[in-house]
């Protein structure tokens, strides 16, 4: 892994970054120094590519900022642990301490927003969130959450699917948890999709659990049991689709029945160059790992006001979806790096993928 | 008076007048689990499906013969899906994969399952000779091995290139898939370990009267090691065939084995207190929940629902097994 | 002078403080059956276990065959060429019956780690054979009766001639206490067949047998041999005055009760519990002591059982006072003022780890209690007095109950019914099993002191004698029912009247 700015090249745009953020009517007062500045990332796993870029992304941006002190809390798919590492963190310098979530269950977040608007540490949620919760009601230590439309992307890669299938035969989907929004919301895409397209029936749903171990054997059973009437594959996660692709080449029908999934591993990257998926989605793990500590930064250091002055559809946004296919495939192959990303940190541009409504 | 016959084989089996019903309710059970599902789910009873569910039962039943041994002794091991996590990422390193040059072939699935045995090795020599109670050092076992396959599995699991393995995963012989050639072969001699030879037996013994074998001068301390040894060897073997299959070495490739290895030896009458049970039950208690979970998509039931309808055929299966035997086990615990 | 092959040298032992053996000595010779008798608590099957490497003496020296040793464990005695047969039931449940008897030395058995099965059921069936038990060797012993387990031990015992290369010296610790007629006549004749290769020390509570097939026998008092006597010399009578160390008289020759009252405690009618017996009735009046004697089997340990509420009748009533009760759990028994001592104790009688202080008033706590709480001072005063009455030999009151000797738990576990004020019906259960004259003549005046006292005492008995010398009426049940009754008021029945009608 490169670094694709020198340190003075970096330092030169931060500067140059504060001088522009510092020109607005509204700046403030840094809270933090930088050398107290703690960054943490809480996902469920690193085993998961998925898992290991959001990482690699706050890692990439901790090394941009030159902030050295930077946290990964794992809690391996347990709600309780990821609740209860956060709350450990918090007992020390909770003022300087900034949480890039991304939450087991739906249920977490308010716990954890709970946590940092007592003791004043602060906290970017992605994907899940309770309805009714939001960040501007009094929420002032929980800047933002960034959403992904889960139902435009389930939406987006069913489009796909249907397209590739000629709009008729049967589809079998698996699932991811079902207790988490964008589980639910992606399947939802689906339903919608098939509303609109008669020529297309749900044959069975089953979950898999995100894990790509589960959705083999689910695969094969459906194989055993619908044969040929299978004509595409749904899976609300690109290790399902990749699971569920490895029972297809079994029988040998790998790259001849269509498969879509979510995520944007590059191994699903792969397999849509190769033809043996159709689409899948980037949710840019890199991003979503940095984006949250980078808007964090920006506050402690004084570069933006505080949040609870911030208008609401800059706490509250859904990102820009990018689709993969074959025809853009090539171009999410290569490794991302810092350079990618330098753009969005910059403190004026924190919310130049927002899709600008909020909701 | 001489005694009656000396032939036949040991077994299971007591030599009773009456019909002894309880060794045969699991496989009873597991029969008409296959008729319900039969009625229930066309397509269900095709020779097609039976080769499904033999594929699924497959590494599922490696592991409950390995296990089954621990139990037997009156031990347990909590340690199942660290050491599939650690020999799957063994495995995937050491054949041809994008990750490292190296190219073994066969010889990295035997890599990885002598990376199983020794985990297995770990645990048995800490819970004898340093007697901490079986639960919790596989608990610690559990835990260490799977942050070590984290670490080697890094921020991306390793892909499996060798086309020969991947085919040996995915493929079939004669109709019949490999793996579950490889599963039967297991059970089979689990099954002439457990009846022939002496660690077989004397594991009975230990889980019948560990106190009275070391009474007796046993070698008692030297099966148990053997016992946890023979089970992370099978874990491993577990692991690295699973990482065949799906193409990947993966920490998270056992989630979820240890408690579907444990209920399935159980429900099939192996006592987790040792010293009853064997190879055969545990084979028929894992075909049981593979028929269960396979039967349960064909039947249609919801996915929201499935895991109770799980828990709650467990449960009657359980009952079924144990019913003969209750006015015996006036405690239970 | 014959050069022992076994000879015990200044042997002691403590256990908590009390000496089980206290500087025992004596010997061996080859070819010869020791017997060795006392009192309970003497030390004799403590002796036993250090000879066998189950225990290790604090102090002493074995020496066998002119060489010292001091085994580590069982095998490690085998290897000296000394085998024991345990006292309690010591086979694995779960294994074949060939596994348990060739267990730890199966050799050309198991070949290289793996089981000859035709070769080690022929090796165990020659030994089964020795005994002339009709035992499959591929049995499952769980399967086995509780005789039919104390033979296959006994069978690995035996099993020490093929493995040695002397002549072996077998330990029998009480083997015949729990059989039958038949089974005790096979161990005793197996015992005699044993002198012409082996040397034997025998211990058994009944001095008949071991006059019998001993040809010298040694007499123990706390923890020491205080004599030894050939048999040809002595008799039962000589024994007993040794053990004891005065005359017995017929101490324990029952004492014609005058009459027991009208009073009803318990009346049984038509009870039945399939596969065990059927169509029972009797009544119990208070201060009567009512002896069923049976062979083994015959139902009469599942009728007490029944009585106590551990099993449940099929068919019948059980009337109590008067009132017609249900027992469906020994909790509702002792609810309604019944107690059971246990044949085996150990399993069923005492709770091993606990003391002895508990193990008495585990039954009767509420009487013990002031509010929630157990009233210590009013227990450990109760229990005391019990310990003096009875005799209990223990160090402490606390001391855990499975360090005292048979007779002392049955003494402990006597004692948890007693003290619940409402006892209305006590059973027993073989009572005397495992005890020695002078402990069982102590427990027969305590049990008729308390019948006497009102209560109703059944009782099912180990030999005819006994059930005879204790009770005020008799029951003969034989495969399950009633064979024969004596009543109280009528003559006294002789030994054989009561016998044919077991058999």
């Amino acid at each position: 892994m490169t670094r694709a700015m020198s340190c003075p090249a970096a330092m030169t745009a931060c500067v140059a970054g504060i001088v522009i953020a510092a020109t607005p009517a509204v700046a403030a007062e840094p809270i933090c120094d930088k050398s107290e500045i703690r960054l943490v990332n809480s996902m469920r796993e690193i085993a998961q590519p998925y898992h290991a870029n959001l990482d690699k992304g706050g890692r990439l941006f901790a090394a941009w900022a030159g902030l050295k002190n930077y946290v990964l809390q794992l809690n391996q798919g347990d709600s309780d642990k990821q609740i209860s590492l956060m709350r450990l963190l918090v007992a020390t310098n909770p003022r300087c301490t900034v949480f890039n979530v991304e939450p087991n269950a739906d249920l977490v977040v308010k716990p954890m927003v709970d946590a940092a608007n007592r003791s004043g540490a602060w906290i970017v949620t992605h994907w899940a969130h309770n309805e009714g919760l939001h960040p501007f009601d009094g929420n002032d230590h929980w800047i933002a959450h960034i959403a992904v439309d889960s139902l435009e992307a389930g939406v987006a890669i069913s489009t796909r699917l249907v397209d590739a299938m000629g709009r008729t035969g049967g589809v079998v989907a698996l699932q991811g948890r079902l207790d988490t929004n964008p589980a639910r919301k992606r399947f939802a895409g689906l339903q919608q999709v098939l509303q609109h397209t008669p020529g297309v029936t749900l044959l069975d749903q089953q979950t898999a659990n995100w894990d790509r171990t589960a959705a083999f054997p689910i695969m094969q059973t459906w194989l055993t049991k619908y044969g040929g009437r299978i004509k595409g594959v749904w899976a609300a996660n690109d290790d399902m689709a990749l699971g569920a692709l490895e029972a297809l080449r079994a029988v040998g029908l790998a790259g001849k029945i269509p498969v879509v999934g979510v995520d944007g591993i590059p191994e699903a990257i792969a397999a849509v160059e190769k033809g043996e998926m159709v689409a899948t989605v980037s949710s840019d793990a890199y991003y979503q790992g940095s984006i949250g500590l980078a808007m964090g930064t920006c506050v402690l250091t004084g570069q933006v006001p505080l949040p609870a002055s911030w208008p609401k559809e800059k706490r509250e946004f859904y990102l820009k979806l990018a689709v993969i296919t074959r025809d853009n495939a090539a171009q999410y192959l290569r490794e991302p790096q810092a350079s990618d990303y330098v753009a969005d940190w910059q403190c004026d541009k924190l919310w130049s993928r927002s899709t600008g409504k909020a909701f | 008076m001489t005694p009656g016959n000396h032939q036949g084989p040991v077994g299971s089996r007591p030599a009773v007048t009456g019909p002894e019903l309880r060794s045969w309710a699991p496989l009873l059970a597991l029969i008409v689990l296959c008729l319900g599902f039969g009625f229930a789910g066309p397509g269900f009873a095709t020779l097609e499906n039976l080769w499904t569910v033999a594929d699924r039962s497959a590494i599922p039943l490696i592991l409950a013969v390995g296990t089954t041994f621990v139990i037997l002794q009156g031990s347990i091991d909590l340690s199942i899906e660290g050491v599939m996590a650690v020999s799957s990422l063994t495995f995937a390193m050491s054949v041809l994969n994008d990750r490292t040059g190296l190219d073994l072939g066969v010889f990295g699935l035997v890599l990885a399952t002598f990376a199983g045995a020794g985990l297995g090795l770990l645990s048995g020599l800490v819970t004898t000779y340093l007697r901490v109670p079986s639960f919790m050092v596989t608990l610690g076992v559990w835990s260490a091995s799977t942050g070590i396959a984290m670490l080697l599995s890094g921020d991306q699991p390793p892909l499996i290139k060798d086309p020969m393995l991947h085919a040996l995963g995915l493929g079939r012989s004669f109709a019949v898939p490999n793996l579950f050639l490889v599963a039967v072969t297991v059970v089979l001699l689990g099954y002439a370990l457990q009846s022939y030879t002496r660690f077989g037996r004397y594991s009975m013994v230990i889980g019948g009267g560990e106190d009275r074998a070391r009474l007796l001068g046993l070698p008692v301390d030297r099966y148990k090691v053997l016992a946890f040894t023979f089970a992370g060897l099978l874990s491993g073997l577990g692991g690295a065939l699973e990482s065949a299959r799906i193409g990947l070495g993966h920490a998270d490739i056992g989630v979820g084995q240890t408690f579907a290895t444990i209920t399935a030896v159980v429900i099939a009458g192996t006592s987790l207190g040792g010293g009853r049970g064997g190879v055969l039950q545990s084979a028929v208690g894992t075909l049981t929940l593979a028929v269960l979970t396979d039967g349960m998509i064909f039947a249609g039931i919801s996915p929201y629902a499935q895991k109770a309808v799980q828990g709650a055929l467990i449960l009657l299966a359980v009952l079924v097994t144990t019913w003969p035997l209750r006015s015996r086990l006036r405690i239970v615990k | 002078m014959i050069e022992p092959v076994l000879r015990v040298e200044k042997l002691s032992k403590s256990f908590a403080g009390v000496r089980a053996l206290d500087d025992v000595s004596f010997d061996v010779r080859p070819r010869e059956v020791l017997g060795l008798v006392g009192e309970n608590g003497a030390g004799k099957s403590t002796l036993l276990k250090v000879l066998a490497g189950v225990l290790h003496a604090d102090r002493g020296r074995i020496i066998v065959r002119g060489t010292p040793v001091s085994p580590a464990n069982v095998a490690a005695a085998a290897a000296f060429g000394i085998g024991i047969v345990f006292q309690e039931q010591a086979v694995l449940p779960n294994v074949t019956v060939a596994e348990n008897i060739l267990l730890g030395h199966e050799h050309r058995a198991v070949r290289a780690g793996f089981y000859d099965w035709r070769t080690l059921y022929a090796r165990a069936a020659a030994q089964l054979d020795k005994l002339g038990a009709g035992i499959s060797p591929s049995t499952l012993t769980a399967t086995l009766s509780f005789a039919e387990r104390q033979l296959v031990e006994i069978a690995r015992a035996l099993s020490l001639e093929e493995r040695t290369r002397h002549e072996p010296i077998i330990l029998f610790d009480e083997p015949t206490s729990m059989l039958d007629a038949n089974g005790i006549e096979t161990v005793l004749r197996q015992i005699e067949r044993l002198r012409q290769r082996a040397s034997v020390v025998f211990v058994s509570h009944r001095l008949d047998e071991v006059l019998r097939v001993s040809d010298r026998i040694c007499i123990m008092v706390n923890g020491r041999c205080v004599a030894t006597r050939d048999r040809a010399v002595c008799n039962i009578a000589d024994l007993q005055r040794l053990m004891l160390g005065r005359e017995l008289d017929a101490k324990y020759q029952r004492q014609p009760l005058s009459t027991h009252g009208p009073k009803v405690r318990l009346s049984v009618r038509a009870l039945g519990r399939r596969n065990s017996y059927h169509g029972v009735s009797f009544e119990l009046h208070a201060g009567e002591v009512l002896g069923i004697a049976e062979s083994a089997g015959s139902g009469g340990k599942t009728l007490c059982r029944t009585l106590f509420g551990a099993e449940r009748a099929d068919t019948g009533e059980i009337v109590l006072d008067g009132r017609p009760v249900r027992v469906r759990e020994p909790a509702d028994a002792v609810r309604l003022g019944v107690g059971y001592v246990p044949a085996e104790r150990r399993l069923e009688g005492i709770v091993g780890g606990l003391g002895v202080r508990e193990n008495m008033t585990l039954a009767h706590l509420d009487e013990l209690r002031r509010g929630p709480f157990i009233d210590l001072a009013k227990e450990r005063q109760v229990v005391k007095s019990w310990i003096e009455r009875l005799r209990i030999r223990t160090p402490t009151a606390d001391a855990p109950a499975h360090d005292l000797s048979g007779g002392n738990q049955q003494k402990v576990v006597l004692a948890k019914w007693l003290i619940g004020q409402k006892l209305k019906v006590l059973i027993l259960d073989h009572p005397s099993r495992g005890l020695d004259v002078g402990a069982k003549a102590e427990l027969f005046a305590l049990i008729r002191e308390f019948a006497r006292a009102g209560l109703g005492v059944l009782l099912v008995a180990d030999t005819v004698e006994e059930v005879m010398a204790l009770s005020d009426s008799i029951i003969v049940m034989k495969d399950g029912v009633v064979s024969g009754r004596f009543p109280a008021s009528a003559a006294k029945p002789s030994r054989l009247q009561i016998l044919e009608r077991m058999v």
